[in-house]
């Protein structure tokens, strides 16, 4: 049975197809590293840059990146606290879905951007406390609307600043190498 | 990219006067039995339950369980003292050399033995030579029927199946007290928190805190002549210091 | 697999497939597309990722601990206990902490409901509009006799709306029981008080403080009175490093988990406790060489002894310890006082204290402290007064039943037919929390909220020396589409109007808390208080409650003890049989832990056993009837049978077989369902002189039934394949 299969498989037209399938597959593993990547669809198409460029600070939204574990993305109430004040808001399209979340006290469903898989613990506050801004790894985001990452956020990407960061302070070093640091 | 070699980490050493960071004393005497711990840590570590019949084959995920023994035989029968059994954290761990896959590894700067639950691939060579037996493996994924996933705590990572799991000493809590410890500017004071076990305990059986730290409650405790640790012939250097009672 | 593989399948399986290949690379987390739900209104106080504690009372018993439980973005997470409320010290007990999975039990009642027909399974969800009017219509078209509340020993705060509305309307004041309650034999206790010492009040025993503690019977480091309080006692009981370590001597037919911590575990005959007590004081008082006071001078030591199966000499042995103690205490409870003596054996028990001269000291006898807002001890109803309130349900004398908190066709014994007597009953409504027996039962349910969603108080009814009024707010807001039952009562007395409304003047549950803790906000000595109710409140919730700064339990007035004499008869056991029956409430589940699987999962302290009923037996007697580990054995007393499967068990007497008490529902959800037995099947209509029930006054046959049944337990797991379920 298998040698059968094994002999159909070297013949010329079998190498193709595994061929074929080779290329399939590589491709489906090339889409879905490409799709992980891609900025996901949101509810409002978010435009950073604009509210940036108001003046208004990281903070002011994603109050808990400074605080504690997660930054937190902003009640609605938080944004009708100004844009209620914006004549534009009533009118238009791209703020309908707040608008209709105000009223009907549903709330938004952001898909997160910059997440990490389940089995890591993350915490925000310590690396605010650290000096690392918020671009260091989000990217700029005077640049954007809709919120993207700017590098793959993988373990080696994460350990390089580690051991960057903990530079001659062995014991530094040992904290933020340990893999109870950010896995339990 | 980062190699071995560039974390210029020492190996530990084994020693007579090792000293871990974290330790535990349980008495015992006070012990009562009543399980509060073992629900305490279940609670806290969203600790699956495996049912009846799972239960039966002693695939149960308890991370502390109480033994109990028999002496004698009726009518001079007595139950030994009650043994909360949970993790030793080894200085010398035996389930850390045996992981193909490096997810048991000790934790330099804890001083804990750690299970990676990403890098476990569930040889469960480690629960195989660990002398305690306190070590659970996901044999299924376990059913959560909604709504009871809302009780999981965000601070420890929901295990799925194929996986190996044990007591951390509540990690996730100590590294909470850290950093808030961290954000205050000072060090962590002794009893500003524990873990679920030893916070639950009605009888305060349970004291956990440091051991590198001569002023602390639970080295002083460790010191009393009466403490035991088992197993300790084994060379593994256990946290854990019992008190037999009587 | 279909033949048409749509373009949207392909994407879902590209989906699949980008999924797979990111977590097989490590390069992106496969939950990828989650959505997240921010809160529309956060509250100030709250950052995303941070905890938030409230502080409110544990409902799982009646004990009244308090809790801070640690919620995150709405979720209730982790239960701890309160560390300034000064019955529990920070502390929970397992059911304290499995208290989530109630609330996020997947079987609670999500609406309220309406029964097509008594008997029938199927219900239709109401508006609770209509609920409302339901309960309103009840009140107003029923005479006020004929209306009757059956409650549970929690909460305190609905208890006290329903006896102010039943007292200011004229329906039937509410009767209050617990399966907990049963097993304590609490009427058998403070009448024993009131026999004794004049003033009927629940005993309050300093364990912490004692240096020799003789328990008769009484399981007080599992589920007696107040576990987490006499569990801290024990603790300090056993100190041995501030003082010299105490001891402690249990007696009892059957080793509990008490009895398992005892330092001598004295296996007396069941009946033979007052007897063994009064031998004991006769004992204590020969070796003090002082007059022979009248309650011991006539019992016999060696008829004592024989009738008893102790040995003489343990028993001088046993009075040398008492006599030569500083602080010796005895205490009586459990299986002990629910036999057809109970009461004698309470009094006896609580005589011998007076040998020790304890009343009132340190390691001695107190009566509790009453709570902040009580002036009388209020127990529970016996089970000889549900037997009345059965009997007038059976005459059609109650017409309307309200139930909460409470589920009597589980922890009432069959015989005493509270199933039979409800068909007479028109109208059933439960306000069950979960589909338990008595809800299905009732033609309306009308849930409750969970406790952790609930306002409350519970007044600490024992175990703590300062008065203590826990109070219970909302951790989280209600899961389903549940109502407080105080609400409900008290919507519906407004619609129903006149007297009823008058009774109930208040706009919602809120504000009838505040009615009852308003003579608190300036008294002295208390743990807050405040000029306003409104900070009064806060506080009451911020702190977990109100309780007093100074110690005020009761000293019982001892003066005459010694005078009376004590009845030192032998309890009757009732029904043919060669086996002393003994029912004991599992450690672990209680009477209403059986739907909250981690509380299955836990092992039983003694047997190991988790998720089933077992019958433990003695090794001798399991050989001489050929019965093994794991056989199923059919127990038959005069009220019943039932069949479990027997855990071979080193530590109890071999005439003697006992059963936990905690399974065998037929409802109540997934994890308790059809799981296990209930002993109060087999237990009959036999009570003590205090009214209690005789639970422990059985006589039950035990035969083989040649089937199998593998018990799930912990120790299995030591090594030991081949043992365990799947040995067939």
């Amino acid at each position: 049975m298998f040698k059968r299969i094994f002999e159909w498989l070297i013949q010329p037209l079998g190498l193709i197809a595994v061929g074929i399938a080779l290329l399939a597959l590589f491709s489906l593993a090339a889409y879905g590293l490409y799709a992980t990547q891609q900025p996901p669809e949101q509810p409002i198409q978010f435009p950073h840059q604009t509210h940036i460029a108001f003046g208004i600070q990281c903070l002011y939204c994603h109050p808990g990146a400074a605080k504690g574990p997660s930054a937190g993305i902003p009640s609605s109430a938080k944004c009708w606290a100004c844009h209620n004040q914006i004549a534009k808001t009533q009118t238009s399209a791209l703020l309908a879905p707040l608008k209709q979340a105000v009223e009907s006290g549903a709330p938004i469903e952001w898909v997160p951007v910059a997440i990490v898989p389940d089995f890591v613990q993350f915490n925000h506050r310590a690396h605010v406390a650290a000096g690392q801004n918020c671009e260091n790894c989000h990217g700029d985001m005077t640049k954007v609307t809709v919120a993207q990452n700017p590098q793959v956020f993988n373990m080696g990407w994460c350990l390089n600043c580690h051991v960057k960061s903990a530079d001659d302070d062995q014991e530094k070093l040992v904290k933020l190498s340990d893999c109870g640091t950010c896995h339990y | 990219m980062v190699t071995l070699a560039d974390l210029k980490i020492s190996e530990v050493k084994l020693s007579e006067e090792h000293v871990g960071k974290w330790g535990m004393v349980i008495d015992q005497d006070i012990c009562t039995g009543c399980q509060a711990c073992v629900a305490a840590c279940a609670m806290e570590n969203n600790i699956p339950f495996v049912g009846e019949e799972d239960s039966g084959y002693g695939r149960s995920m308890h991370w502390i369980r109480i033994e109990r023994f028999w002496e004698g035989e009726y009518p001079e029968v007595k139950m030994t003292p009650n043994q909360p059994m949970l993790c030793q954290q080894c200085g010398s761990a035996p389930c850390e050399p045996v992981c193909p896959a490096f997810a048991t590894v000790h934790s330099q700067a804890e001083k804990l033995n750690l299970q990676v639950y990403n890098r476990c691939i569930g040889t469960r060579y480690c629960a195989n030579n660990c002398p305690y037996q306190v070590r659970s493996f996901n044999w299924r994924d376990y059913e959560r029927p909604e709504p009871l996933p809302n009780q999981l705590n965000p601070d420890v990572t929901v295990r799925r199946r194929g996986i190996m799991e044990k007591c951390t000493f509540c990690i996730q809590r100590i590294l909470n007290a850290q950093d808030k410890a961290k954000a205050e500017g000072r060090e962590i004071m002794d009893g500003e928190f524990t873990t679920a076990c030893a916070q639950a305990c009605p009888a305060n059986a349970i004291t956990f805190g440091r051991m590198d730290d001569p002023e602390s409650l639970v080295s002083q405790l460790a010191k009393r002549s009466h403490g035991v640790k088992h197993l300790e012939e084994l060379g593994t250097l256990p946290n854990v210091t019992y008190f037999k009672g009587g | 697999m279909s033949k048409n593989f749509s373009r949207r399948d392909f994407l879902k399986l590209a989906g699949v497939g980008a999924a797979t290949t990111a977590v097989l690379t490590g390069c992106g987390p496969a939950s990828r597309y989650v959505k997240r739900e921010p809160y529309m209104q956060m509250p100030e106080y709250n950052y995303n990722g941070q905890s938030t504690y409230y502080a409110t009372t544990c409902r799982e018993c009646a004990a009244g601990c308090g809790l801070v439980v640690r919620t995150s973005q709405g979720r209730a997470i982790k239960t701890e206990g309160n560390p300034n409320n000064p019955l529990n010290l920070g502390k929970t007990c397992a059911r304290g902490q499995a208290t989530l999975h109630g609330l996020y039990n997947p079987d609670r009642v999500t609406d309220s409901l309406k029964r097509d027909s008594r008997g029938s399974e199927s219900m239709q969800v109401m508006d609770w509009e209509s609920a409302i009017q339901v309960v309103a219509d009840a009140l107003k078209n029923n005479k006020p006799e004929e209306i009757a509340f059956l409650m549970g020993m929690a909460p305190d705060h609905l208890f006290d709306l329903a006896s102010d509305f039943a007292k200011a309307t004229g329906i039937n004041a509410p009767v209050r029981f617990g399966a907990l309650s049963m097993f304590e034999s609490r009427a058998t206790l403070s009448k024993a008080a009131k026999n004794l010492f004049g003033e009927a009040s629940l005993p309050f025993f300093d364990v912490g403080g004692a240096q020799v503690v003789f328990s008769f019977g009484a399981n007080f480091l599992e589920t007696w009175l107040s576990p987490v309080s006499y569990m801290r006692g024990f603790a300090g009981l056993r100190d041995g490093q501030t003082k010299k370590r105490g001891s402690l001597v249990q007696f009892e037919s059957r080793m509990s988990a008490t009895g398992g911590k005892a330092d001598e575990w004295i296996p007396l005959r069941p009946g033979s406790e007052a007897l063994v007590a009064l031998a004991i004081g006769r004992l204590v008082s020969e070796l003090r060489d002082g007059p022979m006071p009248r309650a011991f001078s006539s019992v016999d030591p060696l008829e004592a002894a024989s009738k008893s199966g102790i040995k003489l000499e343990t028993l001088e042995h046993l009075a040398g310890m008492f006599a030569n103690s500083s602080g010796a205490l005895a205490i009586p409870g459990g299986a002990a006082l629910g036999q057809s003596n109970g009461l004698a054996v309470a009094e006896s028990v609580l005589a011998l204290n007076a040998m020790s001269d304890n009343f009132g000291k340190p390691g001695g006898v107190y009566f509790s402290a009453l709570a902040p807002n009580q002036t009388e001890y209020q127990g529970p109803a016996s089970a000889k007064e549900m037997r009345e309130l059965v009997q007038k349900m059976y005459d059609g004398k109650i017409k309307v039943l309200f139930v909460h908190g409470v589920n009597p066709l589980f922890e009432l014994p069959t015989s005493l037919e509270f199933g039979g007597a409800s068909k007479y009953v028109s109208q059933i409504i439960s306000f069950a929390t979960f589909p338990d027996e008595t809800a299905r039962e009732a033609d309306f349910v009308f849930p409750d909220h969970h406790g952790l969603e609930s306002w409350g108080y519970q007044r600490v009814a024992t175990g703590s020396a300062k008065p203590v009024l826990s109070g219970a707010q909302p951790v989280v807001s209600p899961y389903y589409n549940t109502r407080a039952t105080a609400d409900v009562l008290i919507t519906a007395a407004q619609l129903a109007g006149g007297k009823f409304a008058q009774a109930l003047p208040f706009k919602d549950e809120v504000e009838f808390l505040q009615s009852k803790v308003t003579s608190l906000m300036s008294e002295a000595d208390g743990s807050i208080s405040a000029p306003d109710i409104l900070t009064f409140m806060a506080y009451f919730q911020q702190h977990g409650g109100y309780w007093k700064l100074s110690d005020a339990r009761g000293i019982p007035n001892a003066a005459d003890v010694l005078n009376r004499s004590f009845s030192a008869q032998e309890a009757e056991f009732a029904g043919e049989g060669e086996f002393f029956f003994v029912p004991f409430v599992s450690p672990t589940l209680a009477e209403a832990g059986a739907n909250k699987p981690w509380l299955q999962e836990l092992p039983d302290p003694t047997t190991t056993v988790m998720w089933n009923t077992w019958v433990e037996m003695n090794p001798v007697t399991a050989h001489e009837l050929g019965i093994e580990n794991d056989d199923v054995v059919k127990i038959v007393s005069e009220a019943g049978e039932l069949e479990a499967a027997v855990y071979v068990y080193p530590a109890i007497r071999p005439d003697t077989i006992a059963i936990p008490f905690g399974q065998g529902h037929t409802a109540f959800g997934r994890y308790a369902e059809k799981r296990g037995v209930n002993p109060v099947d087999l237990l009959g209509q036999h009570f003590n002189e205090a009214g209690d029930l005789a639970f422990a006054g059985m006589k039950v046959k035990v035969e083989k039934t040649g089937k199998k049944k593998p018990l799930s337990r912990l120790e299995s797991l030591m090594g030991v394949y081949g043992i365990g379920l799947g040995e067939e």
